[in-house]
Formats: structure tokens, sequence, C-alpha cells
């Protein structure tokens, strides 16, 4: 196989150190430990693809197409090798090989589909297109970054991603139904926190959470593009106090999810008003990466004024 | 080599084996030049896990080798002879802090700076993370005798070591030291285990003795034009009454690498010196500075900055933080290497081991930088080569002996920080030269069918070019 776009980095992957710094910047390996799913390990297998270390194959091509494009580990690269610009050429690669993998990328479930277009005009990544013949909206999984921006704002519930990202519909009402449980005795306070950006770091050892994380029932969750006003609502009816949306500031975000978000919290607040339930339940507030001491406190603030409120 | 993979399946559990090719290259590599795949890796959770693996592997005589966060830069988590690679990140329970006691227990598999995060409420500290701490684990640190930019000071691993529970090559399970700092005669058999790499048994849990966190702190920046003054700066610090809490030196390579790279905007001169102070009262903090500054300016130091102001402070640290990756840009057509790294030398020996290690690379036609925390007289000195080139491997070679020859000459050793595995074992071997068979005894005694991270440290390839697969593209 030629790998023709993946070898032009072949001096890139050469002045990658493998010191292994990206490790905790990435969600992936975070959800999943194994060293195959962080930065490093795919700039390894890319490294084996080329030369014919690595046979390329579905499980090989699946690592590629898994990314959620935050980009920390292109951010913290001292040797300023950007990992995601690789793993873009080796998916165009894989593709061109017969070997594509849906990752963390969306689908499309065309039998409902509307091609209503909403979906297209909101994908920053030019991922989307209308397939204007048959009128329906393809899916390019080189672009696709997986934030699921599209997933959260299609009406008809067409547009999905595969469980075990914890980024299906199926996973965020699971890890709501846990938290809200945990909650028990305590101010039922959510807080939806981006886990591709500002989550305060990855932990890789387990211990005690300290500060704002305990006491909230913290979410780490996905982009904030990706919370559907559906699931706030649900968020409330499960039994929250109050919900907390918390994203990058506006022109930080690599996939415009905390404008979506911000629409979104806009009309639910609304809704609430009209339900008759406080729209200050529901806030939305932004942070930049690293940014941990201001979302402990904010959040810590959330709880209180929450807690004055007490329960619908 | 058979291994029964469905047999540490039902060990460890489906979730927590693979034996995909796929991972099996991205765990045959670590942070040195060095490559070479394992036949299965293994997550333990428990020690029973751990137990049960290592007795299999003892009995059916495979290679076991425990890997922390694979950040190594001589290949200790490289499998030479492949078998059974051992991820301990599963076991990463920070299991207990005593305050009152000033210590902590912890799984092996904790990420140091994940330790020290949990200890900062308590006002504790665990000084001796490295620089690797955000993913290095303590299993790793301890296996290696790893150490801090702040070892001038506080010590290196092995001095923050009460105890440990050790799996033994027979899958026994043994306590080693105990709660207390003072612990009389007797084999320090937890000591025995820092630094042995992985070869003497799989250290599953640590207690760790700690510090309180400085009150105060400040650090200093001082440039020189001559890369003698600035060394002559720092055996003069050491010899001095001032105990700083960092002394770092970055040399011109590093910096137009650090330029170059990050857009640091640095003065292009000989050498930077980095210093920090710390302690419970603000005027001892202060007095030592000012000793320091001092002691620079004598040495006709310009440009001294000083701040105690922890955003400023880590404004003056991050260059030297990113350095070991920005040096990886020197050059077009140059990459760096993990090889020479980290020989320490006498602390009046750190301007002429650095001059040294300049005309080591020049005269074997590689880049060689000296920066490092010279402090405790440890030089990090990288190669940058082209690394496709055959005759630069050759270089290398040469290059590597020639400075280690040095670093002998003059009382110094192999490597202050971070190991020998299989990269610096040839040198290392000419330097231990008189207990090596001692070692050996050792290993066989507690080893005895030679199943823990074999042909490491006295057990390692002569000739480390080819003692594995090179990470590199390279024809030998």
């Amino acid at each position: 196989m030629e790998f023709n776009r993946l070898r032009k980095w072949g001096n890139e992957l050469d002045i990658c150190i493998r010191c292994g710094y990206c490790y905790e910047h990435c969600p992936l390996y975070k959800l999943s430990n194994w060293e195959i799913d962080t930065p490093k390990g795919k700039l390894l297998l890319a490294y084996g693809l080329l030369t014919g270390e690595v046979e390329p194959s579905p499980y090989v091509a699946e690592k590629f197409f898994q990314c959620f494009y935050c980009k920390n580990c292109s951010k913290s690269c001292s040797a300023k090798v950007s990992p995601t610009d690789i793993f873009a050429d080796a998916r165009a690669d894989l593709m061109e090989s017969g070997f594509e993998t849906q990752g963390t990328t969306v689908r499309n479930d065309e039998k409902l589909c509307m091609a209503c277009g909403r979906c297209v005009s909101g994908c920053k990544s030019e991922a989307l297109s209308m397939d204007m013949e048959r009128m329906r909206v393809s899916v390019s999984r080189v672009k696709c970054k997986g934030c699921g921006v599209c997933v959260a704002g299609c009406p008809v519930g067409a547009m999905s991603q595969k469980e075990g990202f914890g980024v299906s519909k199926k996973e965020l009402s699971a890890k709501l139904e846990n938290s809200l449980r945990s909650m028990n005795g305590k101010p039922k306070v959510v807080v939806f926190c981006c886990d591709w950006s500002i989550c305060p770091g990855l932990r890789l050892s387990r211990m005690e959470l300290a500060g704002a994380e305990n006491a909230s029932g913290i979410i780490v969750t996905v982009c904030a593009g990706r919370i559907d006003p559906g699931l706030i609502l649900d968020t409330f009816y499960q039994g929250a106090w109050g919900v907390m949306i918390a994203c990058c500031p506006l022109e930080e975000c690599g996939h415009n999810g905390n404008y979506r978000a911000q629409e979104r919290c806009a009309s639910v607040g609304k809704l609430l008003d009209v339900l008759g339930v406080e729209s200050n339940r529901l806030r939305l507030e932004h942070f930049a990466t690293g940014e941990d001491e201001k979302l402990r406190k904010a959040v810590g603030n959330f709880v209180k004024h929450i807690a004055s409120l007490g329960p619908i | 080599m058979e291994i029964d993979v469905e047999r540490l399946r039902k060990i460890v559990g489906k979730e927590d084996i693979r034996d995909h090719i796929a991972d099996l290259y991205v765990y045959g590599s670590d942070s040195s030049v060095h490559e070479a795949n394992p036949s299965v890796v293994v997550r333990p959770e428990t020690v029973e896990e751990v137990q049960e693996i290592v007795r299999y592997a003892n009995r059916a005589l495979i290679p076991v080798t425990a890997r922390g966060a694979g950040s190594g830069t001589s290949g200790h988590a490289v499998p030479i002879d492949g078998g059974i690679v051992m991820d301990m990140r599963r076991m990463n329970h920070i299991i207990g802090i005593k305050p009152r006691d000033i210590l902590c227990k912890v799984e092996s598999g904790v990420a140091c700076d994940d330790l020290n995060k949990a200890l900062q409420p308590y006002g504790l500290w665990f000084p001796s993370a490295p620089e690797s701490g955000r993913i290095s684990t303590i299993g790793g640190t301890i296996a290696n005798n790893g150490s801090g930019v702040r070892a001038i000071k506080y010590g290196t691993m092995r001095d923050y070591i009460l105890g440990m529970k050790v799996v033994l090559a027979n899958g026994d399970l043994v306590t080693l030291g105990a709660d207390t700092r003072a612990q009389a005669s007797g084999y320090q058999l937890d000591r025995l285990m820092v630094g042995s790499e992985g070869t003497l048994g799989i250290i599953v849990e640590a207690t760790l003795l700690l510090r309180h966190l400085p009150r105060f702190r400040a650090m200093g920046i001082a440039k020189f034009n001559k890369l003698e003054d600035a060394g002559e700066t720092i055996s003069d610090i050491v010899a001095s009454e001032v105990v700083p809490s960092l002394l770092e030196l970055v040399d011109d390579v590093a910096i137009t690498a650090l330029n170059k790279t990050l857009n640091m905007n640095l003065p292009q001169v000989e050498a930077i010196v980095l210093y920090e102070c710390d302690g419970l009262l603000k005027q001892a903090v202060d007095h030592e500075m000012e000793v320091t500054k001092k002691i620079c300016e004598k040495n006709n130091a310009f440009g001294i900055e000083m701040s105690s102001d922890a955003k400023e402070m880590e404004r003056i640290y991050s260059g030297r933080k990113k350095l070991f990756a920005a040096l990886s840009r020197y050059r077009e057509g140059l990459v760096c290497t993990s090889l020479a790294d980290d020989m320490a030398v006498p602390s009046s020996k750190i301007a002429e081991c650095a001059r040294k290690i300049h005309e080591v690379g020049e005269r074997n036609h590689v880049v060689m930088t000296a920066y490092g925390h010279c402090g405790e007289g440890v030089l990090h000195t990288k190669i940058l080569m082209d690394a496709t080139s055959r005759e630069q491997w050759e270089d290398a070679r040469r290059a590597v002996e020639e400075v280690y020859d040095y670093v002998r000459s003059v009382g110094g050793t192999t490597s202050g920080e971070h190991g020998i595995a299989i990269s610096k074992a040839s040198s290392w071997k000419k330097e231990k030269a008189d207990s090596l068979k001692m070692m050996k005894a050792i290993k066989l005694a507690l080893d005895p069918n030679n199943i823990l991270n074999p042909h490491k440290l006295m057990d390692a390839p002569d000739d480390w070019v080819t003692a594995t697969r090179l990470r590199y593209p390279v024809e030998l």
C-alpha cells in the first residue's frame, strides 16, 4: 500500500521524541487507558504502517478514526508535532486502501434523515454535505471531528455516534442518572463540563476528588455543543435542581459548540420560564484551558445559588 | 516461547489483555531509540493478579517486563525477548496519606504529579517527582531511582523510600522496609529494589516519605557569554553555604532550539543558569537568592532577573521544561535522540564536561547539547543527528563512548537520573566492572530463571546500536 499522504509526515514522526506527555491531555486515553489510544500510540501506528511493521487492518484503521480533535496534544507538544493533521492524512490513505471505519465520527441514518440541511450549515469542519441528487446528507470521515454538534442539533435523531466513547445518547443518559443518584442528600447540581478542553487535566491515578468536582457531581462530558436541549430538560426532569454548562470562551471552541450551547441555553431558559421554573437554574459559563480555579469557584457559587433555591 | 494467552485472560479479565500486533507494536517502544515487540500486554489491577501472572511466567520461562508510563529514555520497558509486558497503570490507587506521619502509601501505577496534586491540600509534597511526573509512575521512578529538578536540595527517589511491597520472580509477595524514618541494620532490601529497573521484582506498592511544601520560593535567571563562567558559577554555588532548590544550566544549542521551536526570544548567549531557593522564611530565601546572585555576578553574569511571583517564575522556567522535545527542531534534517543522555560529574567539573560534550559532538559530526540539573552534577546531552543515515549511527556510537570515557575519568557516573537499561549499559558495565559479578549473583538468587526484564543493566548486549530494532528508518 502506498500511504502517499502519510509518507510526507515521515520526518515529523522521527521528530516526535515519544515522551508520551500527550497522554495526559487525551480524552480517549482517559476512556481506555490503553497506549494505542494516545496520540503517541497512533503516531507509532502511522510509523509502523510506513515501515511495514504494522499491516493496515480494520482494527488499526479504527484507531485513526477515533479522535475528538480537541488538539490538546498538538497544543501541548513541545516538539511542535501536530498529531491530528497526521491522523487526518492517515484516515484518507486508509480509506483509499479500503479501510474505512466509523470511530468517533458521526453516522447519518438515511431512513430518518429529512435532508433539512441544518447539520450541514452548522458543521465547522465542513464534514457534512448535501447530496442534492439523493437529497441526503453525506459524511466525510476524513473531515468529521466527532464533536457531535450535529447529533445534538438533528431534529429527527438521524445523526448518531458509536457507543464506547461516552458521547452517545444512551451513555450520556446513563452518566446523568449515575450522577444524580450519587448526589442524594446534596443540592442536585449537574455540571456538563467539556472534557476536551477545560476539565482540569487528566488524572491518571485514582483518588478522592477534591473541591467542586466532589461537591456538585460534575459530569465530565463532551463539547458543550453536544448537549442537546432534550438532555438539559431531561436533567431537570430527573430531579436536578440546577444545570451548569461549562464551555470554552466563544472564539476558542474548535467546533463552534459553545455558540450552539449558548443558543440552546437561551431557548431552554425561555421554556423553563413558560413551565414556571426559574430560568436562572440553568447557567452557561465560559472557561479557557487551564482555568481550573475559575471553574472550581464558579461551580461552588452556582451550587450555593441553587442550594438557596432548593429543589424544583 | 509458547504463551497461554487464555490463561492470562482468565487472570486479568478480557478487558485487560491485548495481543493484537498493533498494540504489541505500540507497547514495544518507549522514549529511547530501541524497539522490540512483546508477545502480549496485560494490565493487572491487584497484587494477586500480578502474583498469578509472575508465577505462571516463571514456570513457563516467559520474560515479564513491568511498564510504568513507558517514558524511559534508555529502553527500560522495551522487551528484548518479547514475552509479557505488564502495564502497571491499573494499579493506580493512592492508598492513604498520613499527614501526622509525613508519609503516604501508593500503588506503583500512581502518576507522580497526581500524587502531588493529592498531597497539596495537606500542605505536603513529594519532591522527587521527575519532569515527566505528569505521566511517569511511582513504580517506574523507583525502579529507575529517578529524581526531579530539585534533587540538589531534596535528593533522589531513594531518599523517599520507607518501604515497599514487591512481587518476586517466583510470585511471592514480600514487604520490605517499615513506616519509620529510622530503620537500623539488616539488608536494606527496599533500597536494593531502587534502581533495579524491574530486574529483581515487580514493585506493587510503596511507602513514601513526604515533605512540607516550602512557604516561599524565588527564582533567578542569569546569562553568560562564556560557558566556562556559567560552569564556574554552578560549582561556586554548590560549594557555597547556599543550598538552592534548583540549579540548571542551559547551553547555546538548547537556547537556539528553544528560540526556534517555541519562539522563546532568549538572548543567544553561550549559557544561561537558572536557580531557585525555597524555605520557611522569606528572609532566609531572600538571603540565599542574594548570595546566589552575587556568585553569578562574580562570574561575569549579566541580565540577572529574579522573581518570587508564581506566574513570573513559571515563565522563567517554561523553556527549560519543554527543552527535551524542543531540541528535535534544532536544525532541519537532525532529530533529537535520547543518547548519552544524563551523565553526572562532580560539580567542580561541570564547565569542563559541558565543553567536552561540545568537542566530542563536533569531532564526531553530530550536535550535542549540554543542559540539565547541574546542581546535582547531572548533564543532559542528547545527540542531534540525521537518524536515517547509517554513518551517523557510527558517529553517535563513537561520540557516546568518548563522552562516557571522559565522564568516568573524572569520577562521574554513566547515568545520574534516567537509568541504564540498554543504551547506556556498555559504558556502565565499564564503570561498575568490579561489582558486576556481585550484581549477577543477586540477580541469579532472586530471579534464577531470568524472567524479569532480561538483558538489561549488567546483562544488556554490549553493542547498544544492534541490541534491538532502532526506532528510526535506517538500515545498518
